[in-house]
């Protein structure tokens, strides 16, 4: 199953509710793919922060547009 | 690095308005003020009254180079007496008669910049020409319009380099929504880090955005390109930012922030990947973060305040 989030249409304040909700809701072994409009790394901290162990981030395109990152739930 | 407004944001500034309009930039945070000069006669008595109201001028700026030999002087002595280079558009200026007006300017202890656009081949004319005279009294001027693109962007800066003595960023305040992307924040930071003493120079790119920009000095709320030297308190308000160059807007305002001053953020949303972004980026003990929402005209606003320690 592939889900592609783009967050380039969510409002500001949505933004990143929207994003841990898609993940939140995913079952272990899961993705989605999150297209944004530039590098989401900062999220990336509080995935790490908030989720550690329970993720995988892939960058498939990186810039400079665009920027699509595959996020996996993870079997625990 | 001095950000100014220029008066051409607001059409023009009555004289009698000198000394408010100041007003209005320092309540925005803003460093100065680039001061348009009229299109005729002598400079000196509005140069003098700016300087009597207190006129914060950082940048002169002349559209026309006077052919009379006192206006031209007055020219040079009225960017002594205000610290303040003066620039002119490049193609105003024979280059045969480049030295001749470093002299000047050089004897009356002002500074000439001479204004250019983004295209690299005037620029690299422009430096060479300027180097060969090598006078401490000339420089260079960008305009930079918001639709240029990065590459030549950046190859304009290599270029100029350290001639360059100011940069008027037509766009920025309330017109960097409709920018391409290309924000404040995003080129205030490659600024800074290209040239740390040219001003940076906010400039309305069109007359059909007066009207916008009369409104966003009016309005007490910030856009998020405001800042004083060595503040204990940076206020960023990101609302007005496009959300891509939040963070860079952010970040550039919490490297600015010396040890013991505070960021105070305004934000629509909840700013907690501020927090964990800086606590996976910076020393472990080096900042105090603490956000709280509330509802203003109905809206949600977050206000986060982060204390470098």
């Amino acid at each position: 199953m592939s889900i592609e989030l783009d967050i380039r249409l969510v409002p500001p304040r949505e933004k990143h509710p929207t994003i841990f909700k898609t993940f939140d809701d995913l079952r272990a072994g899961e993705a989605f793919t999150l297209v944004n409009d530039h590098d989401p790394f900062p999220l990336r901290h509080q995935f790490e922060a908030t989720r550690r162990g329970q993720f995988e981030w892939t960058y498939l395109q990186s810039g400079p547009a665009v920027w699509r990152v595959l996020i996996e739930k993870r079997h625990v | 690095m001095t950000l100014a407004l220029s008066t051409a944001a607001v059409g023009g500034v009555p004289e009698d308005a000198l000394g408010p309009f100041d007003e209005v930039c320092r309540g925005r945070g803003l460093d100065g003020v680039e001061l348009v000069l009229d299109d005729v006669g002598d400079p000196g008595p509005l140069c003098e009254r700016a300087r009597a109201a207190g006129l914060r001028v950082v940048a002169l700026r002349s559209e026309r180079l006077p052919t009379h030999g006192d206006a031209l002087r007055s020219l040079a002595i009225c960017s002594a007496r205000l610290s303040a280079p003066v620039s002119i558009p490049e193609r105003l200026v024979d280059r045969a008669s480049l030295a001749a007006l470093a002299a000047l300017f050089e004897k009356e202890r002002g500074r000439l910049l001479l204004a250019h656009g983004t295209a690299l081949d005037v620029v690299v004319e422009l430096a060479s020409a300027v180097s060969d005279i090598g006078s401490p009294s000339l420089g260079l001027a960008w305009d930079l319009r918001p639709s240029e693109r990065m590459f030549e962007r950046v190859a304009v800066l290599l270029a100029a380099h350290a001639l360059l003595g100011l940069v008027r960023f037509h766009g920025g305040g309330p017109e960097q929504n409709g920018q391409d992307g290309l924000a404040i924040g995003q080129l205030v930071m490659e600024l800074s880090s290209a040239s740390k003493t040219a001003p940076l120079v906010l400039c309305p790119s069109s007359e059909a955005e007066l009207p916008r920009w009369r409104s966003w000095l009016a309005s007490r709320r910030s856009a998020g390109c405001g800042h004083a030297h060595d503040a204990r308190e940076i206020r960023v308000d990101v609302r007005d930012v496009e959300p891509k160059d939040r963070l860079e807007t952010i970040l550039s305002a919490y490297r600015a922030l010396g040890r013991g001053a505070t960021l105070r953020l305004t934000v629509d949303h909840d700013p907690s990947c501020m927090f964990y972004m800086l606590e996976a980026t910076e020393p472990a003990g080096s900042f105090a973060f603490h956000s709280e929402a509330s509802v203003e005209d109905g809206l949600e606003v977050w206000r986060a305040e982060v204390q470098k320690s």
